[in-house]
């Protein structure tokens, strides 16, 4: 119950953040927030599932360019935009998670990673439609949430909503059946399992709120770009996860914190960013091999918590 | 009536004939076993009944289905569940998230996003954890739990799913001598508490007896000898390749 607590606070806390810092930083707490609902969503495949996705850009993608054609050709209103952004995104993984499920393990993250690479190419080269690598401009967000801060609140509901229910899925049957799969897949048939149907499933859900992620990234940017499907984005979510720790929950919500703030951070001075997140990550994996978060529980569980990493997943 | 009925069931590895023309009938309410040293062909046989392995050649029929080459969950789902040798648990769940992993599996409940796992199938759950004596472990990270716990564990994950028919391979592997008698009895009172159709495998002859009512004995995938315990001990065939090394 101290756990709600906690959260409690941490919602207040991301309430009042627009009002204590500057206009800069407020633009990068709606990018932690949309990188963590993208981040989260590749850990419903990677932690829950114990499969790694190299493409999981693919429905972040597919979500921003769902939303962002619509607002630039059509008037439909946001939120159906982003409605719509879930709903492309969850048929795109469901075509693409149908041959995917089949393999496991490095098969899986390469079978994953060519899916989302032909997906960039489709968008890069496809300029009639989707502007290819000039992108689209001009998605702007309607006037009530025009102001930064308005749009850091929007985001704020959204995610915090799409967080909710996953989290929900996450201690649902359906989410320990997953957790059973990642654990051992053989015994998950032999209790009645139908396995590749239940990871198919998973990898929708997961496509889905991914693309929602991605639906929130275009009218905040108010544009987009192939980039956002290629594998260099597809990559962002897994060392978010690593950074974290991909077996609590909110593992991936603290590394787009992380890891988001320090791209905003060290962007400032220098252009070495890859070397400067390439040094987190081998410390991460080195010394801290459950993430932050894996850290805190262990540090957590000699003062005198019983609760099991898992339990408390 | 027969519960299972199998006919010339054949399954060859490369060179290596692992089933060998195997016939094989179980009335319903039986309890028996299966042995043979190892690598008789024992766990192969388990393979092809449950359907992790695809059969070569024959028939495999369960309460008059024909289920031979259906995918281990459909088998699953028609009343056959499996304990495995090796213990085959879930390493990083709760000894309790285990057991009601399969309970939840039985009651096709596994589809349902939204109600938290842990209100759902508490009492059949507690039922199984002192069934199996695993009561004071629940809590605990299966991972973590000793050879014969893991063991019992195993079993209990196979009750979960209410089978009508159970395969349990040497179900006392690694445990103590002790243990061993009160999973054997354990076995023997699921059989005629619950009325379980059993089938068993073992390589430890001593085991078996008093437990087994028939008893079969496989070697090189082949059937060599069949009967009740004190046939097969008599049995002159089945001394020379099995008996008699243990002597």
């Amino acid at each position: 119950m101290i756990r709600y607590g906690w959260l409690g606070l941490i919602f207040i806390a991301t309430l009042i953040l627009p009002l204590v810092i500057g206009e800069y930083w407020i633009h990068v707490a709606v990018e932690i927030l949309i990188m963590g609902l993208f981040a989260v969503s590749f850990n419903m495949i990677f932690g829950y599932m114990g499969q790694l996705s190299f493409g999981h850009a693919a429905y972040f993608g597919a979500g921003a360019y769902a939303t962002g054609l619509l607002m630039v050709k059509t008037s439909v209103p946001l939120p159906i935009c982003l409605a719509i952004s879930m709903i492309t995104a969850g048929v795109l993984a469901l075509v693409i998670g149908y041959f995917c499920v089949r393999l496991t393990g490095i098969y899986f993250a390469i079978l994953t990673m060519a899916f989302g690479q032909m997906l960039y190419y489709i968008i890069f080269q496809w300029y009639s439609f989707t502007g290819g690598d000039d992108g689209l401009q001009g998605i702007v967000p309607p006037d009530w949430i025009i102001q930064v801060t308005a749009y850091y609140y929007f985001t704020l509901f959204i995610v915090t909503g799409a967080l909710i229910v996953m989290w929900v899925i996450s201690e649902s049957p359906f989410g320990y059946t997953m957790r059973a799969i990642r654990d051992n897949a053989d015994r998950t048939r032999f209790i009645g399992i139908n396995v590749r149907k239940y990871m198919l499933i998973n990898f929708v859900v997961a496509g889905m709120f991914a693309g929602l992620a991605g639906g929130l990234l275009g009218p905040f940017n108010r544009s987009i770009a192939p980039d956002l499907c290629n594998w260099h984005q597809s990559g962002v979510p897994v060392f978010m996860t690593v950074i974290g720790g991909p077996l609590g929950f909110l593992g991936p919500v603290i590394g787009s914190v992380i890891y988001t703030f320090l791209f905003a951070f060290v962007t400032g001075f220098t252009e070495y960013w890859p070397l400067t997140i390439g040094l987190v990550i081998i410390f991460v994996v080195l010394y801290m091999p459950g993430g932050v978060l894996g850290l805190v529980k262990t540090k957590f569980k000699t003062i005198g918590a019983e609760e099991s990493m898992d339990a408390e997943a | 009536m027969a519960i299972l009925k199998v006919k010339r069931l054949n399954k060859a590895f490369g060179g290596l004939q692992a089933t060998n023309d195997v016939n094989y009938e179980m009335q319903t309410g039986e309890l028996s076993g299966i042995i043979g040293p190892n690598g008789a062909g024992k766990s192969t046989f388990f393979n092809l009944l449950t359907g992790y392995y695809k059969v070569d050649s024959g028939r495999i029929s369960f309460q008059g289905k024909d289920i031979t080459n259906w995918s281990p969950h459909r088998i699953s789902r028609l009343g056959i569940a499996r304990a495995f040798q090796v213990s085959n648990i879930y390493p990083a769940l709760t000894a309790y998230e285990n057991i009601r992993q399969a309970i939840l599996a039985q009651q096709k409940r596994t589809l349902n996003f939204f109600t938290p796992a842990h209100r759902l199938a508490k009492k059949e759950t507690q039922e199984l954890l002192e069934v199996t004596g695993l009561s004071q472990h629940a809590d605990k990270i299966a991972g973590t739990l000793s050879q014969g716990d893991k063991k019992c564990l195993e079993l209990a994950i196979a009750l979960g799913s209410k089978p009508e028919l159970l395969f349990l391979d040497e179900p006392t592997a690694g445990m103590s001598g002790e243990e061993t008698h009160e999973t054997m009895n354990l076995v023997k009172r699921l059989n005629q508490e619950m009325d379980l159709t059993i089938l068993f495998t073992e390589h430890d002859m001593s085991v078996v007896f008093g437990y087994a009512k028939r008893l079969t004995v496989l070697h090189q995938g082949s059937i060599i000898a069949e009967g009740t315990p004190e046939e097969v001990r008599k049995n002159e065939t089945a001394q020379k390749v099995y008996l008699g090394e243990e002597a």
